[in-house]
């Protein structure tokens, strides 16, 4: 599954990188990100997420071959 | 206040249908140079249009106290656009707006310089000043757009984050200016 993040969550990951670890959906992947990096996770907590250009929630089935796009709060204006 | 004999609701002003109207006429959503406001205000001009607003969000030279040389902003592209797109249409056919035009920033922008600018024209002015609030309001809530403020001190910021979640309790809901204010 690769990762995109943007904005504060680049203080936390790379931009773009590349999750081995079966998935099933963003509750799961909060999860693995958390292992990875603890400190992001109040700012994880507040995100949303997105694939193929549209917001998912947390009842959206993630497959292995999917690219998730991390969506920090809107800070634009 | 009882509305003078002049009042009309938006719903009730006469004009197209919903639908029928040019939102950002060829404008894109996302520029990466300097935004050109005289240039975007002088394609937002429209027979049917008596009123013009023209809402520039520009970089303050403060924030919170301390001084700022000037913003960062980052969008994930592909649905900034498609969501603006969608305010834009949204608001056309709430507003019967002739023209709705936005366009946001996204690289370095310097104090002073504008980092978003929401046009709006419509038949009459009420229209078109609760529109471009509205569009404005949306973009800032939702769009996947983030500033990074740079301060003086040469530290930097990722900051001023949509915090509705905070009291909606869902990260997908917000609040917004233009919401009717709770009864005391």
């Amino acid at each position: 599954m690769k990762i995109h993040v943007y904005a504060g969550l680049k203080d936390y990951f790379q931009p773009e990188f590349e999750l081995r670890e079966e998935i099933a959906n963003t509750d799961e992947l909060r999860a693995v990100l958390v292992q990875i990096n603890g400190n992001a996770g109040p700012l994880l907590s507040t995100c949303r997420f997105a694939v193929e250009e549209g917001f998912i929630d947390k009842n959206f089935k993630l497959n292995a071959h999917d690219t998730v796009v991390i969506i920090p709060p809107s800070s634009g204006g | 206040m009882t509305p003078s004999s002049s009042y009309r609701p938006a719903a009730e002003v006469s004009g197209p249908p919903a639908g029928a109207y040019a939102h950002a006429p060829g404008i894109p959503a996302l520029s990466a140079e300097p935004l050109d406001v005289v240039g975007l205000l002088s394609r937002a001009h429209h027979p049917g249009a008596g009123a013009v607003v023209l809402f520039s969000g520009e970089v303050r030279d403060s924030n919170r106290g301390q001084a700022v040389l000037g913003l960062e902003y980052e969008a994930y592209a592909p649905l900034a656009e498609k969501l603006i797109a969608e305010i834009l249409a949204e608001a056309c056919g709430k507003w019967k707006l002739h023209i709705a035009v936005a366009q946001h920033r996204v690289g370095t922008v310097a104090v002073g310089d504008s980092a978003v600018v929401v046009i709006t024209a419509s038949a009459h002015r009420s229209e078109a000043y609760a529109a471009n609030r509205y569009i404005i309001d949306r973009i800032k809530h939702e769009a996947p757009i983030w500033k990074c403020e740079h301060y003086a001190d040469g530290t930097k910021e990722w900051g001023n984050n949509c915090n509705c979640h905070a009291v909606t309790g869902d990260i997908h809901k917000h609040i917004y200016e233009t919401d009717p204010k709770p009864q005391p």
